[in-house]
């Protein structure tokens, strides 16, 4: 069975983060998920919470009417933007006047209609609930055979009242993929930690600090790599790595991948083709 | 002396203002939220907090002082734009308040008040205006440092707003719009 569902890269992941993008392109097709890019879509506001309220739910309905306008749930790997998508869908419901003054005053000045009927997808639910265990299973026919330590990610899993993907404080999926992928893992009391990630806006140090001491903590515990499914994530614990171990005044050299990277791997794709040569983390010592 | 706190220091310099305690309760209603006033200081928030250790924001305090009115004291403080946004707080909230939303709305009235936005937004909001997008595409190195864009690694084009010159105009707007609940 083939289910179709729009892409929803927003910022990060298409200007940057790009091993996260070719390897959900890759994997996804064989996993029977239909990816579709659609035109006219734009930021999700999340990075302007702080600027303006109005505007990120806005631009979230915005993104969400041009996808339920084709007739397509949503994918939004990055969960910043699923986080942002899924609390505008709710205040949409629960508001009638912001409802009144975004989405009949501005979002028919683009001529746009936003019912709010569509679904929602993130990588995690996606790979987990959607294709299911089993079809993963299936697909592995290379093994992983490392330990690997999980990071959700703050938005991924915060907070429980946006319908997030996992629980917020005993997420189990990403574990229970990696294992499915032939990987072990096991807790570890930094794993609920921030990566610092969004910090990068204002506070650059503090943020690369942040990042630098969870690579320590998992680096620490002796686990083989770090999986990943966010791109500010990425954008801290795998290609600033280096300048994060400076922050903290350690060796750092752990392999961070993203969890459509592992799968990939384990499906036997070509390195390459999940754009494993671009992760700036120690990669190749495990591949 | 007796060593006292900044935020007592500014407690003895001001007059709460219970004009905008009302603002912004009408505000978070309109977001579905509740009032930091059901605030009872038992700093779960704070103790969880993920920007406490190394920019000592401390929520609970931030609560407190909202609840007493000193909420312009807050706004020109520093400490709002400390908030990594990790929801922490608001996930383990006895109350249900939610202290990083508390922030961003405070956020928003400093920005609408003219006041010079920090960080990287000025550029990342230009950005977004024109282009519809944070950033622009980056060129990217591999492991045998050689450069890659989006053509050369075969992801195909983003595309962005098709009116960019309405998409521009609407959010202009946004300087002006509030969340309103007055
Ligand atoms: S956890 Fe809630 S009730 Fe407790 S201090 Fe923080 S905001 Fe107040
Ligand atoms: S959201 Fe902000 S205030 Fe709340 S716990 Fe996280 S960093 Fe602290």
């Amino acid at each position: 069975m083939t289910k179709k569902i729009g892409l929803y890269p927003g910022c990060v992941i298409p200007t940057e983060q790009y091993g996260y993008e070719m390897s959900i392109r890759k994997i996804m097709p064989e996993l029977g998920v239909e990816l579709v890019d659609v035109e006219n879509i734009s930021c999700c506001g999340a990075p302007f919470k702080s600027i303006n309220l109005v505007m990120q739910t806005y631009l979230s309905a915005r993104n969400m009417a041009i996808f339920e306008m084709e007739d397509l749930d949503i994918f939004a790997p990055c969960p910043q933007c699923h986080l942002s998508l899924t609390e505008t869908k709710q205040r949409l419901e629960s508001s009638g006047e912001l409802r009144e003054k975004i989405v009949s005053r501005l979002l028919e000045e683009e001529g746009l209609e936003y019912k709010g009927a569509l679904k929602i997808y993130h990588t995690l639910d996606l790979l987990h609930d959607l294709v299911g265990i089993d079809v993963l299973k299936g697909k592995v026919n290379k093994p992983l055979g490392w330990n690997i330590a999980c990071h959700y990610g703050c938005h991924t899993i915060r907070y429980t009242g946006a319908d997030r993907p996992d629980s917020a404080e005993h997420p189990m999926k990403m574990e229970s993929i990696i294992t499915t992928l032939g990987g072990t893992t096991s807790d570890y009391s930094e794993k609920l930690n921030c990566c610092g990630g969004p910090l990068m806006t204002t506070h650059k140090d503090s943020a690369l600090t942040k990042a630098g001491e969870k690579l320590k903590a998992v680096q620490e515990r002796g686990f083989d790599a770090l999986a990943i499914v966010c791109p500010l994530g990425g954008r801290v614990l795998d290609s600033k790595q280096e300048r994060a171990a400076g922050m903290v005044g350690e060796k750092l050299d752990l392999p961070v991948f993203y969890l459509t990277q592992l799968v990939g791997l384990s499906m036997g794709m070509e390195p390459e083709s999940l754009g494993l040569n671009l992760n700036k983390s120690p990669v190749s010592k495990l591949i | 002396m007796t060593e006292i706190s900044s935020i007592t220091d500014l407690f003895n310099m001001s007059k709460p203002e219970s004009s905008d305690i009302r603002r912004l309760e009408g505000e978070l209603k309109v977001l579905g939220l509740s009032s930091p006033n059901i605030c009872f200081q038992c700093s779960k928030c704070t103790s969880g907090c993920e920007a406490m250790k190394l920019l000592e924001l401390q929520p609970h305090s931030v609560m407190a002082s909202t609840k007493a009115g000193f909420i312009q004291e807050i706004i020109d403080s520093e400490v709002i734009w400390t908030c990594v946004g990790c929801y922490k707080c608001k996930e383990r909230c006895p109350q249900e308040v939610s202290p990083v939303e508390v922030m961003y709305v405070l956020k928003n009235w400093y920005v609408a008040s003219g006041k010079p936005i920090p960080g990287d937004y000025q550029n990342m909001l230009q950005n977004m205006i024109t282009n519809g997008f944070m950033q622009g595409t980056m060129e990217v190195l591999d492991t045998e440092n050689r450069a890659h864009d989006r053509g050369s690694l075969g992801l195909p084009e983003i595309k962005g707003p098709k009116d960019t010159a309405k998409f521009a105009m609407i959010l202009s707007r946004m300087a002006v719009e509030r969340l309103g609940g007055e």
